[in-house]
């Protein structure tokens, strides 16, 4: 439908084209911007373009919605984030506007139905978001930032070898006709398989993950939130997209049970809590892998539950370590405590996002780990869930440790001074006990 | 063999060496316009496959590795380069022990790809009339050189021409292979082009990269 396809190009434009009041009031037309936008997306949800420039289906759906909704609150949150900034790497206005061309080129590697150009939207994120970086310029954060460009460019160009090579077989680089195709071939199989270093390098794949924690911890925090909440789940909607030809199950899989272990034993011992938080969306983006991977109508809606959740409940512990560091100016956890009576409202966002990342229940996120694993166990690999598990109680364990010994030891005079940040952090850490509510409730319903 | 599967082969050898002479560079101005020349011979490529296979779009490629590469990214990296004497060249580099590293690494790694993953392929252009796919060597070695020169050295300039190397290595690889729609190769060049811009941003606050505590583990 052309109604659909003008909701389809106006979702991305309408970010960018918060750019032209560059030099007047580009927050506020950002802020707009970002709440029209998801109005469109939920019409676009029922008037959907036509299979052609753009592939959007109900699962791409989940993810426009996801970029969406929290750049929108990185946006809110960074109004407030900035003034505490105290020496800026890029202005004010450059920083709304790399956001939106940040969010812009997300939304252009979800919509469109071609492998190439899904490719330039990932490498264009890369450009659009280095900048971001260094908004509080220092020597690390400048260091992240070459670290962040060279690492994910030079991974990616393994994922561009991939796409040569779907090309080379297939004659097109749509997407729907390539997934509808079911051709086999050694070729293939390579591809898919350069992919996961490819588009594995932004996903945060062992061991291509090195530029993740440096990027998540030296950002400002609502662009940790984006990176961690949407940035690399788009790069992994990519890297499914090319895995639907060839799914070539068992490398896959096992490079994200490889990942989940990684992520959980580096999680073990980190004294920065934003490093830490980061090591946690590394573990949660190769559970997600992990779903994707074992391809059932579990794993696949057990891995979108997850993304959803993830998203929401780690921009809350984003926004909420920017508000410790905004309040405090510590980035060690062990230099922070009494979280509880200094910082109420953000000790509780704290608390409930460190849970909701983790997996505990009733959060969405507990339910798409248990429809992945029952999806792992349906395919009978009992070595992998086994590993997984252990894990996953692992990362739990230190990292609510961490978060309960911030908040709950000792007792320091209240320092929360901004009531928009804090407000913003519960509101983001509680969306994911809302979407396993509402999960649960539905499932009730449906048996 | 004929006589333009030769020169194909001749100059496709003349690329890798140039990333061989890149790799053995201290000065930066010599790496930068060591990767101009690269940009140049692909192209040069472009021009002859385009005009044995009849195909407008290798010339438009041609045009575009010139214009983009050849003398854009020449430009943009030359232009950042500061000029006190100190920052002219990378210092502390044992180029005779990176060398002979670096060759080890190529011969290994373009072994076993090679072999492994694309000694079987068949190659839709006329280079393919042989019935082998040894030309493929090429784009290989300038890939992996690349990486190398990313991995091996510290400098954030001698980095982007790592990473302008890989992507001139896969202009190369597709078009030997089967060349990718013009619209995306295109969309390609300007990422890429834009990515070095900003690397070039970056050059002016940090020249150099060693570890850093707070980014340890």
């Amino acid at each position: 439908m052309i109604l659909g396809q003008l909701l389809a190009v106006l979702i991305i434009l309408i970010p960018g084209a918060a750019g032209i009041l560059y030099r007047t009031g580009i927050k506020q037309a950002s802020i707009i911007g970002g709440s029209v936008d998801l109005a469109i997306a939920g019409i676009m949800y029922f008037i959907r373009p036509q299979v052609g420039f753009f592939f959007i289906q109900n699962s791409t759906m989940v993810f426009i919605v996801m970029v969406l909704a929290v750049y929108l609150l990185s946006t809110v949150y960074s109004t407030r984030y900035l003034k505490g900034v105290e020496v800026m790497g890029i202005s004010e206005p450059t920083y709304y506007l790399l956001l939106n061309l940040f969010t812009v080129s997300m939304l252009f590697s979800l919509e469109v139905n071609n492998y190439g150009l899904m490719w330039v939207g990932i490498e264009a994120t890369t450009i659009s978001s280095a900048l971001l970086l260094i908004t509080e310029k220092t020597e690390t954060s400048l260091e992240a930032t070459w670290r962040y460009i060279v690492i994910v460019s030079a991974g990616v160009t393994f994922a561009f070898i991939s796409i040569i090579l779907i090309y080379y077989i297939l004659g097109t680089l749509s997407v729907s006709a390539a997934i509808a195709s079911h051709v086999h071939s050694r070729i293939m199989v390579l591809a898919v398989s350069l992919a996961l270093i490819g588009f594995g390098t932004k996903v945060g794949v062992f061991p291509v993950h090195t530029w993740l924690p440096d990027a998540h911890s030296e950002a400002p925090s609502p662009v940790s939130a984006m990176f961690s909440g949407v940035l690399l789940p788009t790069a992994l909607y990519v890297l499914y997209r090319v895995y639907e030809i060839e799914p070539v199950r068992d490398l896959y899989v096992w490079f994200a049970v490889l990942s989940i272990v990684a992520a959980s034993i580096f999680l073990g011992y980190q004294v920065r809590y934003k490093r830490m938080f980061a090591y946690s969306t590394m573990e949660n983006m190769n559970l997600a892998l992990l779903g994707i991977a074992a391809g059932g109508p579990l794993g696949i809606t057990g891995a979108l539950l997850l993304l959803l959740s993830h998203s929401f409940g780690k921009a809350g512990a984003f926004y909420s370590s920017g508000n410790v560091l905004r309040f405090t100016g510590k980035k060690k956890i062990a230099e922070i405590s009494g979280m509880g009576t200094s910082m109420p409202y953000t000790s509780a966002s704290l608390l409930m996002s460190s849970l909701a990342v983790t997996g505990a229940p009733p959060f969405g996120t507990f339910f798409g780990e248990f429809l992945i694993l029952a999806d792992i166990l349906s395919l009978h690999m009992y070595a992998q869930f086994i590993i997984v598990i252990i894990s996953l109680a692992a990362a739990f364990i230190s990292m609510n440790y961490n978060v309960t010994g911030m908040i709950f030891s000792g007792n320091q005079p209240n320092v929360e001074r901004d009531r928009l940040m804090p407000a913003l952090s519960v509101l983001s850490a509680i969306l994911p006990l809302f979407i396993g509510i509402f999960y649960l409730v539905v499932y009730i319903e449906i048996l | 063999m004929n006589s333009v599967d030769t020169v194909v082969y001749l100059i496709s050898s003349l690329i890798a060496i140039s990333a061989f002479y890149i790799q053995g560079q201290e000065f930066i101005v010599s790496m930068i316009r060591g990767q101009s020349v690269q940009s140049v011979l692909i192209a040069v490529v472009a021009f002859i496959i385009g005009w044995q296979e009849r195909s407008y779009d290798f010339f438009i490629l041609g045009a575009l590795i010139i214009v983009l590469r050849a003398f854009l990214v020449n430009y943009f990296l030359q232009k950042r380069i500061p000029k006190e004497k100190v920052y002219l060249y990378e210092r502390k580099v044992s180029l005779s022990y990176l060398f002979l590293l670096d060759l080890i690494f190529i011969v290994i790694s373009v072994f076993i790809i090679y072999s492994i993953a694309f000694s079987g392929i068949v190659l839709h252009s006329f280079l393919g009339n042989s019935g082998n796919s040894a030309v493929l060597v090429f784009p290989l070695t300038l890939f992996f050189q690349g990486l190398f020169l990313i991995a091996s050295r510290r400098t954030t300039f001698t980095q982007i021409i790592g990473y302008v190397e890989e992507e001139n290595s896969l202009v190369l690889f597709a078009m030997f292979l089967l060349p990718i729609p013009i619209i995306i190769e295109a969309s390609v060049f300007l990422d890429v082009l834009a990515l070095v811009v900003i690397s070039s941003i970056v050059v002016l606050e940090k020249f150099t990269h060693e570890p850093v505590e707070e980014l340890r583990g």
